[in-house]
């Protein structure tokens, strides 16, 4: 187990590392701060200042070095905007964040997962039908689209929420609903499929003719069986928590972490931007792990293999 | 401790309470909000640094100059902070201060804080900027010296700036180095703001000023989230009297769908940069509008003269002759902007060009330019940006169809952003730009944009000497008649002779907004929202 650790662990110290670097040759090549963030019309003088002061002047390999050092130092570098360390406003924005994705995890999960299963228990039935046509409508409608029409009814023509801003919790309901409904739209696909596929298995079955009740037939065979695909779309949705939500804050001028994201991509603003794509590799990574090791729990063969392979 | 109410001290707290009770009471003027796409770009509020067009947005209305420009009239400068200057010579302009000016902070303006405003704290730096990203960063919390930029761009705003000297308590003297007949102009620039000195003395760190400096506006900064919110509230000791709102919020909503929603469902009160695609959207209400003018600034394309193909000024003539400069301003813009007389502007007084006309669209000249340039039909490279200035991709649409219309084969490259646009590797041929006037003399924009110093020289697109030798008479000479043939041969030689770029149209700023509201808007991207100009409508 211990090995099987140490080789994730080692794996998620590579991939970041390759985020990293991409990151900044992507982002040191496609464009010059000094420019984005004091404006094409700033005076020729100021802009060389401005990367003087930056070391954007230096041979791009120096400042990836130098760079790459002090993120070994633990310093994330300050955004070239104020010059504030990166780390700090990335954090500020962190909770604005989770404020709409926590919620709206419990949204998809709550609804697609049980959708998904009731789908799947009523093939064929006009309810199955009727899940599956939302899913598809809800996976289909882009985010954006489907925040400006919840928008349009919900703020302008009805004038019951309001239509973005973050001043209090009713700002978070349809920013909330646009992220929920998409996510639980694929969560209800996906588990839908894993529970036919389940449902077709010999032992379940041989369950059935021994006598054991259909509802603990679902519950102790099918359920736990059906659970690995739709826990990796879990996890993936739990490592998109820092940044899930771009596209909708946006829209919903929400001033969490996609946003910010966003502001510093433009600007080429490398610490934050770097700094953000660190904590969605983080998070990823330890969310793949947790769904590795929860793999194990759901499914006691590959607790064995992995077991057999200490040798 | 004896927490138990008695009579005397519900007595004093209801003492203590009503007289602010009935003063809240009292005050029923309105507090709007304002949806904007961007609030700053430099995430501070000190216009030395946030030198945009957003910037200007605000800046108006928690800080003041000495002398301020009529946005919303004539365009004609006034007294602000001071309340008269008067020239003493070609290089010296002397101003008597306004009795009764305070700060946010309740002090009043002193001639130590106009020193201060353009002293080395503020704006020229202490000379130790020799920071960067790897080691303690310009601006950063700790540092009260301002960021590399800020010194860089007081040079070039103030060139031959010498001292303030303090005559008497209300009387200062602006000393240049150099003769300069536009002094005035240059003051009333929004980088030339007077900012309380004890207030900059007080904050922590240059970051903490910059994101709330005080100033002597109608309006006070009171909180500044940055990419979220800016609030400001009534400054009611200013010198020109109460302020018409009791606060300000912007708001910072990057979508404009998002901005037309906020405003259509009543959560805000105006909405800015809207394009004029959205202006039926708008007024498919009945209780909104959208209003808006030209602006100083106008949209141009700039030439890279090095562009094998572009070498020829005959086929930069073809260019500019092919362009139906009209239609664009019919079509794209709902004809709220016009075509200016070249680049320059009307404010600038007798140094105006008024007989001056771009090239006319005439596609016959066009096409006989093109045959005796020699083009063969080489692509021409269009480096553009999607929609950076507004309606830009159909303004290219438009303008790549007229080229062809001539013969001219110009290619659209799409690029993310002014960076790649002015990177020299590969060709570039031609680009989209826009330039402002900041102050009513050509100097604040034609040599500024296109002279030796100016960007288009600097990335080495174009340069000609003669207009070079002319934007040092522009800016040297004192002589108006000089300077004023200086200016029309730099006009001939970059809009004719040898064209640095066209002339597209004016810029305009729309602006979305309640239709009871009585609000003009500025001929900047300023806005007022001072007594002059806010009432109620019916």
């Amino acid at each position: 187990m211990l090995r099987f650790i140490a080789g994730r662990l080692l794996r998620a110290a590579l991939t970041i590392v390759m985020v990293v670097t991409f990151a900044f040759v992507v982002l040191r090549l496609s464009g010059d701060p000094a420019l984005l963030i004091l404006s094409v019309d700033a005076p020729p003088e100021a802009v060389a200042a401005f990367r003087e002061a930056w070391g954007l002047d230096r041979p791009l390999w120096v400042q990836y070095f130098s760079y790459f050092g002090a993120i070994l130092q633990g310093d994330l570098g300050q955004s070239m905007r104020d010059g504030r360390d990166a780390i700090d406003l990335v954090a500020e924005r962190i909770p604005a964040t989770l404020a709409l994705t926590l919620p709206a995890l419990a949204l998809k999960v709550g609804i697609g997962i049980p959708a998904g299963v009731y789908a799947a228990l009523h093939r064929n039935s006009a309810t199955d039908r009727v899940v599956m046509v939302m899913a598809v409508a809800g996976f289909a409608v882009p985010s954006f689209v489907l925040g400006l029409l919840l928008v349009l009814v919900f703020a302008v023509q009805l004038g019951w929420l309001p239509s973005g801003g973050q001043d209090s919790w009713r700002h978070a309901i349809l920013p909330v609903i646009t992220l929920g409904i998409g996510g639980a739209a694929v969560l209800a696909r996906f588990t839908r499929s894993a529970m036919l596929e389940v449902l077709g298995q010999p032992y379940i079955r041989t369950a059935s003719a021994k006598g054991v009740s259909w509802r603990a037939v679902v519950r102790g065979h099918a359920l736990p069986n059906a659970a690995i695909p739709t826990v990796t779309i879990v996890g993936f949705m739990v490592g998109s928590l820092i940044a899930g939500a771009v596209v909708v804050e946006s829209v919903f001028s929400w001033p969490g972490v996609g946003r910010l994201l966003v502001v510093a991509v433009s600007n080429r603003d490398l610490a934050v931007v770097q700094c953000v794509l660190l904590l969605v590799a983080a998070t990823m990574v330890t969310s793949n792990f947790i769904v590795d090791l929860l793999y194990g729990v759901l499914d006691p063969r590959l607790r064995t293999a992995r077991g057999g392979g200490k040798g | 401790m004896d927490m138990r109410l008695t009579r005397r001290m519900a007595l004093t707290a209801a003492a203590t309470t009503l007289p602010r009770f009935a003063i809240a009471q009292a005050d029923q003027r309105p507090a709007i909000t304002v949806a904007v796409q961007k609030l700053a770009n430099s995430n501070v509020l000190e216009p030395l640094r946030e030198q945009s067009n957003v910037g200007t947005r605000v800046s108006g209305s928690f800080s003041e100059s000495l002398i301020d420009i009529d946005w919303i009239g004539d365009l004609a400068l006034r007294p602000s902070l001071a309340e008269s200057w008067r020239r003493i010579d070609h290089s010296t302009v002397e101003f008597t201060l306004r009795q009764g000016a305070r700060f946010h902070d309740g002090r009043p303006v002193t001639a130590e804080d106009v020193v201060f405003s353009f002293g080395p704290e503020r704006m020229w730096g202490s000379g130790d900027q020799s920071r960067n990203m790897f080691g303690a960063a310009p601006g950063r919390s700790q540092g009260k010296a301002p960021p590399p930029e800020v010194p860089a761009i007081a040079r070039r705003a103030y060139p031959g700036f010498e001292k303030f000297e303090i005559v008497d308590p209300r009387t200062v003297r602006w000393v240049n180095k150099t003769p300069d007949v536009t002094l005035e102009g240059r003051l009333a620039r929004s980088i030339g703001v007077i900012m309380s000195q004890a207030a900059f003395d007080a904050a922590p760190s240059w970051l903490d000023w910059a994101r709330k400096p005080v100033g002597t506006g109608p309006y006070r900064v009171t909180e500044f989230r940055p990419d979220q919110s800016l609030t400001l509230v009534a400054f009611d000791d200013h010198w020109g009297g109460r302020p018409p709102l009791r606060q300000i919020r912007f708001v910072e909503v990057p979508e404009v769908a998002s901005r037309i929603n906020m405003l259509l469902s009543g959560e805000a009160d105006f909405a800015c940069d809207i394009p004029p695609d959205q202006i039926t959207t708008v007024q498919r209400s009945a209780r909104h509008e959208v209003v808006g003018g030209a602006v100083m600034n106008h949209r141009i394309s700039v030439f890279d003269k090095n562009q094998p193909a572009l070498r020829s000024p005959l086929l930069r003539r073809a260019m500019s002759h092919a362009v139906d400069r009209q239609s664009i301003v019919d079509a794209l813009w709902d004809r709220r902007t016009q075509v200016p007389k070249g680049l320059q502007f009307e404010f600038y007084g007798t140094m105006f060009l008024r007989d001056w006309e771009v090239p006319k669209y005439d596609l016959a000249e066009a096409r006989r330019l093109v045959r005796e340039s020699g083009y063969r039909g080489e692509p021409i490279p269009y480096r553009l940006l999607n929609n950076y200035y507004t309606a830009q991709v159909p303004t290219a649409q438009i303008l790549v169809e007229g080229w062809r219309q001539v013969g001219i084969n110009v290619a659209i490259e799409m690029r993310e952003n002014f960076p790649q646009v002015l990177s020299n590797q590969g060709q570039r041929g031609i680009w989209d730009w826009s330039n402002s006037a900041t102050f009513n003399d050509p100097v604040s924009s034609l040599p500024n944009n296109h002279g030796p110093q100016g960007q288009q020289w600097q990335v080495g697109a174009w340069r000609n000497d003669e207009f070079g030798r002319l934007s040092e008479v522009l800016d040297s000479s004192v002589d108006h008649d000089e300077r004023r043939r200086a200016f029309q041969r730099m006009m001939v030689i970059a809009e004719r002779e040898d064209p640095a770029y066209i002339v597209l149209h004016q810029t305009t700023n729309l602006t979305a907004k309640r239709k009871d509201i009585a609000w003009k808007p500025a001929q900047s991207f300023f806005m007022d929202f001072t007594a002059a100009n806010w009432g109620r409508r019916g």
